[in-house]
């Protein structure tokens, strides 16, 4: 009977304590497991935010590790539709943060003191122009590599276009509103849909909506200054040009949307499978959908971008180019990763930028535009030449990554609104004058 | 001394048993619990190593957040009408299924089916059936009322939810009103029976007040759910179109992690979880009231 009461007293002590050891030694496991054969490898992890790439992060990961026997990568996704932000901060929340943390750029700010300064690194001298510019913080410090550039506009399918047109569909003739209408009229009358509206809330105000912004002037500084405008409730959004010219053109596109009549219902997903198999001659979306549109594909992998027209002078600046910029950063924690992390993490990186396999993986396999001067692989899908080819001509407006984390949701249900026509024109500039209002 | 002893030995008796529960209980709900209570009045954005105290700075932007209160209503409005289909629906069920019927059993169990599906998958499973399965079907066979997608619209998609959460939970609701039922003395029911009570009349007078404990958890348990709900909200409307179903946990939730606004975030989910309590509280201390004795 003592017997019993003892045994069942000890399992129930062996259970309690493996409890708090559990949350005791998490963390060491977390450097050190792996260690087979008494060889001690180094494991790190990073946080992946473009849930598209995670099968091909994962290959390159194990590239990396064969290359590189003693360092271990693991590749942790973001949930879809979850801020990169909001996962990384649960996961310092934990003392869990990833190594490596894939974020957009206007995160970078709040987490500065978390990450390892980046500037002596080999990278940084061949990284392409204004590349770094959101990386680098206001003490001079670099605090993350340039993973991906990207950018967006009216996506064509050329097959449609060419039957619409009666011949070679030229996208450089199309700079103004006019023009634009004028293809529309041009794709009705062929009996296509001239354009899809994919309507969530971070196309439609991350992407579409933040042209105006970056419309606004060629100088950078300039778009800044706007934005602090508006902040201060100094720049007024109605007697803007730039947005009446933006919002026109969208008034276009909500008369000649394939789903006009019901303009909220579509997804996503639907953008693809429509402008693949050519029941619409434009999307507005960027690069990164290539992959959903190539398996659809029925136009020979003809694609392009047209930028979004403001106006109906092809000079005004805006008309001619599309909005392209690095959109994801990589920073390497210091905070809860060791020195030896931190290293093998600046490896990972290094071995991106510089080796063949790295490069390989980054642009043939995940089809990256890379942010790198010297690594001379070329795009192979028809929207990331068509984007180099907007950025060797010079033709690019700044990708909008400054603006504030709730920007795309908030004003992405005035701009649902809008195309559902729950509002009007002046009630739309109400809600975005109110929302940098209130913006703290 | 021996009192003293047999002090000790509670205590001995309590922390074998109980020990390792309100240790864990301690940590993972009173202590975040306690912080939570502390970060609102803080201007913490969620991640920044050093934050300061700012008073009650974060209460009065609360109670100046229009869309908070918007969606306090539309929660308000939501837990009206879905605690009592889901309440009725699942009465009436149990009803069904206790008075005999043939195979009750099997439909028991069919019945109780959607409650094993998690929220997230069910608002997806649906959020397909709306905007595909019943589009098609209305375009096909001339409805109207499908041929546009409920979710495009924002008062049939607060309807989509309703729907779907009526759904889900009034099959829990009704195993709880099954074995209600199956306590009712048989005596009581066949008594009546020879009184001259005819069903409805038995029904109103009988088992309705003998009902009431079961009453009593299927209104708390279903007006507890409905205000935090959360789940359903994000995989079936995701709060559109433009915000207007968005439930209060997700607001909260948006305002905390997605406005990096933690301590105004941390400030509304307080004032909810005050609000929740004091209606479960009062509604379970008014209906015990209510109780009888058979």
């Amino acid at each position: 009977m003592k017997m019993k009461r003892l045994v069942s007293l000890l399992v129930v002590l062996v259970f309690t304590i493996s409890i708090l050891v559990g949350c005791g030694t998490a963390k060491d496991d977390a450097s050190a497991t792996g260690g087979n054969a008494g060889e001690k490898k180094i494991k790190i992890t990073m946080l992946n935010s473009k849930g598209e790439i995670q099968a091909q992060l994962e290959e390159a990961a194990a590239v990396f590790s064969s290359e590189n026997p003693g360092i271990v990568l693991e590749i942790v996704p973001a949930p879809a539709g979850q801020s990169p932000f909001e996962k990384v901060s649960s996961m310092y929340a934990s003392g869990n943060a990833p190594t490596l943390a894939m974020l957009d750029g206007g995160d970078l700010p709040k987490l500065k003191e978390k990450f390892a300064d980046l500037s002596k690194e080999k990278w940084i001298n061949d990284a392409a122009d204004r590349s770094l510019n959101d990386a680098t913080m206001s003490d001079g410090k670099v605090v993350a590599f340039p993973l991906t550039v990207e950018g967006y506009g009216f996506i064509y399918n050329k097959a449609v276009l060419d039957k619409a047109f009666g011949g070679s569909f030229d996208p450089s003739t199309i700079k103004t509103t006019k023009a634009l209408e004028d293809a529309f009229i041009k794709l009705e009358a062929n009996n296509t849909a001239p354009i899809f509206i994919s309507p969530m809330d971070w196309s439609l105000a991350g992407h579409f909506l933040s042209t105006a912004y970056a419309a606004q002037s060629k100088d950078s500084a300039e778009v800044a200054r706007f934005l602090q405008d508006l902040l201060g409730e100094k720049a007024n959004v109605a007697e803007n040009k730039v947005f009446n010219g933006l919002i026109d053109t969208f008034d276009l596109m909500k008369k000649y949307n394939l789903d006009k009549n019901d303009p909220l219902s579509g997804t996503y997903e639907r953008g693809p499978e429509v402008l693949g198999k050519g029941e619409v001659g434009f999307w507005f979306m960027g690069n990164w959908a290539w992959p959903q549109i190539n398996s659809f594909d029925t136009a020979d992998k003809a694609y392009g971008f047209i930028p979004v027209p403001i106006s109906n002078n092809a000079e005004d600046y805006g008309n001619a180019g599309i909005p392209v910029g690095v959109t994801k950063f990589v920073a390497i924690d210091k905070e809860q990763n060791s020195e030896e992390q931190q290293s093998a993490a600046k490896k990972f990186l290094e071995w991106l930028g510089y080796s063949s396999s790295g490069q390989d993986s980054l642009v043939n396999k995940a089809n990256i535009i890379p942010a790198f001067k010297n690594i001379t692989l070329e795009p192979s899908d028809p929207l990331g030449k068509s984007i180099k080819q907007y950025m060797s001509n010079g033709q690019t407006l700044q990708f909008m990554t400054t603006t504030p984390p709730d920007h795309w949701s908030k004003v992405g249900a005035s701009m649902q609104k809008y195309l559902s026509d729950n509002v009007d024109r002046a009630g739309l500039f109400n809600e975005i004058q109110t929302y940098w209002k209130d913006v703290e | 001394m021996n009192k003293k002893k047999n002090l000790w030995n509670d205590i001995k008796t309590y922390l074998f048993f109980a020990g390792p529960t309100t240790f864990i209980f301690f940590t993972v709900i009173i202590i975040p619990f306690l912080f939570g209570i502390y970060l609102t009045f803080t201007n913490w954005d969620g991640i920044s190593s050093n934050f300061s105290l700012n008073g009650l700075n974060n209460y009065a932007a609360v109670f100046a957040d229009k869309a908070f209160w918007a969606s306090l209503l539309l929660t308000l409005k939501f837990v009206f009408f879905t605690v009592i289909l889901t309440n009725v629906i699942a009465f009436f069920l149990a009803y069904a299924l206790t008075s005999g019927l043939k195979g009750q059993n099997f439909f028991r169990a069919g019945f109780f089916t959607p409650n094993l599906i998690g929220g997230v998958v069910m608002g997806l499973v649906w959020n397909f059936i709306f905007t595909n399965v019943l589009v098609y079907i209305g375009k096909t066979y001339n409805f109207p009322l499908f041929s546009a997608s409920w979710l495009g619209n924002p008062d049939k998609a607060f309807w989509t939810l309703v729907i779907v959460t009526v759904w889900q939970y009034s099959e829990y609701m009704m195993i709880i009103y099954i074995a209600g039922f199956m306590n009712i003395p048989k005596e009581v029911l066949e008594a009546s029976s020879i009184d001259g009570a005819n069903g409805f009349v038995r029904l109103k007078n009988i088992v309705t007040p003998l009902m009431i404990p079961s009453f009593i958890i299927c209104i708390f348990l279903s007006l507890q759910k409905c205000f935090m709900v959360y789940d359903v909200n994000l995989s079936l409307t995701k709060g559109g179109p433009f915000k207007s179903t968005q439930m209060i946990s997700m607001h909260v939730y948006e305002k905390a992690f997605l406005s990096q606004k933690y301590g105004i975030g941390q400030a509304e989910a307080f004032f909810l979880f005050i609000m929740v309590a004091v209606v479960t509280l009062a509604q379970v201390y008014f209906s015990k009231k209510l109780e009888v004795e058979s």
